[in-house]
């Protein structure tokens, strides 16, 4: 086989399976009808999500038999990078539809909306007060979806590539057991468990089924989409807190760390280093925030604590839900959460950010390069942090790839934060609503909204979708496609 | 007495010097050929260069005609291999092996090899078990370190010194099994009186001999 | 492999066949953990392995106990060196009683011997040279 006949299979297995994992978008598409069972009267909506669903199941359905080999591939981290950018973006343009249809948003709008979804940020330009029950189910589904991966769900699904590189290209690199399609149905069992008791509980603290299921959905995907306007503050309860703030933390754990609480082995668990790094933020932060800020400008200690408790964990593991307004608030509180918002959540799971873990890495890497020092000059160090069950040993290059990519998302940010600016909004605003999207988090002071202008917005998309797929997988994968379609096009002018 | 020693290095110069001036006549296989020239020089016994795991230079050597074969090379998979096929194919009666990896003594008697030995489990209990003080030394972890051999000096100010076997209540599960004076040993029995200046080897359990030891010396 | 029971397989030593090995199993939808003392061998496995790696000498009890061998269903034997992989199979088998072990075996002569312990054993050369003689002796030699 000459180099353009591999290059064709390339693509052939690569569409393929992006047909396949676009296909399983099609009976999510159709989930939000379920509405009208509930809620009699609210089936106006069935042809904004019927005729998308059945247009990318036909799509999906083409492209899996047009290019389909009968053998099951193996897929290398290079195309199933390449199938993740290719389905991502073709199910966010599907996954807009509705909104275009059903609230009359323009294209940016849409897209931005989806986007939201899909990377479970949160960010909103819709009017919750006026859209149709199956529009805000819908934006809770696919925030619970997003926040599983489509490799997940694909792979945890009867039909699967082989091998990892699907699952590793989006970002899962962890395995919770020594198989990907095992693992994989190991984290959607975890995490639609998630999803059941979170639902159960909130319907226990008091609020309506509708409600109870949105808000699990978008609490266990760390999404942050909420069906009123004042998200969980509207409830002002205590109880519905907790339960928002433990799940909110669930949904943060790297899946493997999940995997080890449930089996009991909470040695591992104490190791690891992102729960380390929580359990000193998160207090820290909190009580940061109650004593410089919720104390003074709250009229109890109890709604101080509370808020600074709940916007520390909200903001941290990149939910986005909010008990109050940030407005009027002391800088430093949104210094704060904008600190927050960067450092994110936990690697393989459902948060965004910079990530717990390589702030951890560079945190410890900091330390081993002083005491490097104090050491005999040729003395040979193996350095490790905790993974799981095992000790996972540092080299540099691992350092590097860290330190990178810290820099490529301060890049990224810098630029957002500048485009922002440029565009009226203030610094503050900027900044926050920059390390918002980045960080796929979810807050807002306001500047998303559908008013915003729409540079305002496609930065905050691309940002979002960058975030989420944590930038690398994106830009390698679009560069492949160009090589691959480089090839191709050779290949089509010098036939044989 | 019949032995094959598998193994090079140090350790097994100093075995076999110490096997021949015990009158034991010696085969030694030994990998490498310029070590086994120096062997040969400077031991009285018969070297072999070979590899011991290989059944053809144990046949070679005619292992069947060993009473005991000792593997102590640096791989616990090679000691195993060569004290299994002498058992099995040679029918040598003892086979004894060093292991490298504790966990591997238990291992290897259970796999059929007659006795293993951990390096670093001796030294290790040599280490740990020396209480810091001159006059209770442990001697040998016996039985996997489930029975303590312990030598204990008496002073003047022990509580025991003076008082006769009988009249001392040992715990349960402990004995003096030899007490030295003066250069002779003795197996003590219920009139033996102990005296300052003794040497007693005590056998105790790892549980009692915290109080066997503070009995005898008065618990410093 | 027949059947559609997926097993725990813990295959030791990762080269050119214990790689190929590990990724066939891990591709039909096995759990595997390849177990290897040098880092550099499991660049061998292929895409299609989605296992474990385990950095390891496999004659030190706490690696293989590391590796979960006591739920092992099948324990493969396959590096370089016959002793170690007899050494393996044999706590397997014996101490932790996995239900199929398998060691490969490069010297013939100890096929024999280890029969004898009940250790199931495969020898490429004597596979390769039985083949050889049966090719041999179609083609009328």
């Amino acid at each position: 086989m000459n180099l353009h006949d591999i290059r064709r299979k390339q693509c052939a297995t690569i569409l393929s399976y992006t047909g396949g994992v676009i296909t399983l978008g099609a009976p999510l598409m159709l989930t939000p009808l379920s509405v009208g069972f509930f809620h009699r009267g609210e089936w106006g909506a069935w042809k904004d999500f019927t005729i998308p669903a059945v247009a990318l199941f036909l799509l999906g359905m083409t492209l899996w038999r047009g290019f389909h080999s009968r053998r099951a591939a193996t897929i290398n981290i290079l195309e199933g990078g390449v199938i993740v950018l290719l389905s991502w973006i073709i199910i966010i343009l599907f996954s807009a539809f509705p909104f275009i249809t059903a609230l009359h948003l323009n294209f940016t709008q849409a897209v931005f909306e989806a986007v939201s979804g899909w990377t479970t940020t949160g960010l909103s330009v819709v009017d919750v007060t006026k859209a149709p029950r199956a529009i805000l189910i819908w934006r809770s589904t696919i925030q619970l979806a997003g926040g599983a991966g489509l490799a997940i769900i694909m792979i945890s699904s009867i039909a699967g590539p082989v091998g990892p590189g699907l699952a590793f290209a989006e970002g899962r690199t962890d395995q919770l057991v020594p198989h990907v399609r095992k693992s994989a149905k190991l984290v959607m069992t975890i995490y639609l468990g998630y999803a059941i008791v979170g639902t159960l509980a909130y319907i226990f603290a008091g609020m309506s089924s509708f409600d109870a299921v949105n808000h699990s959905f978008a609490a266990v995907s760390t999404g942050g989409f909420s069906t009123v306007p004042e998200s969980i503050g509207r409830w002002n309860s205590v109880t519905i807190e907790a339960v928002t703030i433990t799940l909110m933390i669930l949904g943060n754990l790297n899946f493997l760390t999940a995997y080890l609480m449930l089996n009991g082995k909470f040695r591992a668990v104490g190791r690891n280093g992102e729960v380390r790094l929580m359990a000193f933020v998160l207090p820290v932060s909190a009580f940061l925030l109650f004593f410089l800020v919720c104390r003074g400008f709250y009229p109890t200690l109890e709604k101080g604590a509370r808020v600074a408790i709940f916007e520390t964990v909200s903001a941290l593991t990149t939910t986005g839900f909010s008990t109050v307004s940030y407005n009027n608030w002391p800088a430093f509180g949104w210094f704060l959460l904008i600190v927050l918002m960067l450092v994110g959540g936990g690697t393989c799971s459902t948060a965004g950010g910079i990530k717990q873990y390589r702030i951890y890495l560079l945190y410890k890497s900091l330390g081993w390069e002083f005491k490097r020092y104090f050491l005999p000059r040729t003395a040979v160090v193996e350095n490790y942090v905790w993974q799981g069950e095992n000790k996972d040993y540092i080299k540099d290059d691992r350092i590097r790839q860290t330190s990178l990519f810290l820099f490529l998302y301060l890049i990224c940010y810098v630029l957002s934060v500048g485009i922002l600016t440029a565009h009226g909004f203030n610094l503050p605003e900027s900044m926050f609503e920059s390390a918002s999207s980045l960080g796929t988090v979810g807050i807002s002071v306001g500047v998303t909204s559908a008013s915003a202008p729409p540079i305002v917005l496609w930065t905050e998309t691309l940002g979002m979708f960058l975030g989420r797929l944590e930038f690398f997988i994106v830009f390698i994968s679009a560069w492949k496609i160009i090589l691959l379609s480089r090839t191709i096009q050779r290949s089509v002018n010098n036939p044989g | 007495m019949n032995i094959l020693i598998v193994g090079g290095g140090r350790i097994v110069y100093f075995l076999c010097r110490t096997f021949i001036s015990k009158g034991y006549r010696l085969t030694l296989v030994n990998r490498d050929v310029e070590e086994c020239s120096w062997l040969a020089r400077h031991l009285k016994a018969t070297v072999v260069h070979g590899d011991g795991t290989d059944l053809r230079v144990l046949e070679e050597c005619r292992a069947e005609s060993f009473n005991a074969i000792l593997a102590v090379t640096g791989n616990d998979q090679d000691n195993l291999a060569i004290c299994q096929q002498a058992r099995l194919k040679f029918n040598v009666a003892r086979t004894l092996a060093m292991v490298n990896d504790p966990d591997n003594e238990e291992v290897f008697r259970k796999l059929g090899v007659t006795a293993a030995f951990s390096t670093t489990r001796i030294i290790t209990s040599l280490i740990e078990q020396r209480t810091g003080f001159e006059d209770v030394v442990n001697l040998v972890p016996l039985e996997e370190g489930k029975v303590n051999l312990t030598e204990v000096i008496l002073d003047e100010t022990s509580p025991v010194a003076g008082r006769a076997l009988a009249d001392i209540s040992l715990p349960e599960n402990s004995l003096i099994a030899i007490v030295t004076r003066n250069g002779s040993s003795i197996i003590p029995r219920g009139g033996t009186v102990l005296q300052a200046g003794d040497r007693l080897v005590v056998i105790t359990l790892p549980e009692n001999m915290g109080r066997v030891i503070k009995l005898l010396t008065g618990g410093k | 492999m027949a059947g559609d029971k997926k097993l725990y397989a813990i295959v030791i030593g990762c080269g050119r066949l214990g790689a190929h090995l590990a990724s066939t199993l891990s591709g039909q939808g096995h759990s595997v953990v390849a177990v290897d003392s040098r880092h550099s061998a499991f660049d061998a496995l292929t895409s299609e392995f989605s296992g474990f790696r385990l950095e390891g000498d496999a004659t030190e009890f706490a690696v293989l106990k590391q590796a979960k061998i006591d739920r092992a269903d099948l324990v493969v034997a396959t590096t370089d060196d016959d002793n170690v992989n007899l050494m393996v199979a044999q706590v397997a088998a014996r101490i932790f009683d996995v239900p199929r072990v398998v060691a490969r075996i490069e010297d013939p002569r100890k096929e024999e011997v280890y029969s004898s312990l009940g250790i199931e054993t495969i020898c490429p050369a004597s596979l390769a040279g039985n083949i050889f003689m049966e090719t041999l002796k179609s083609a009328g030699l």
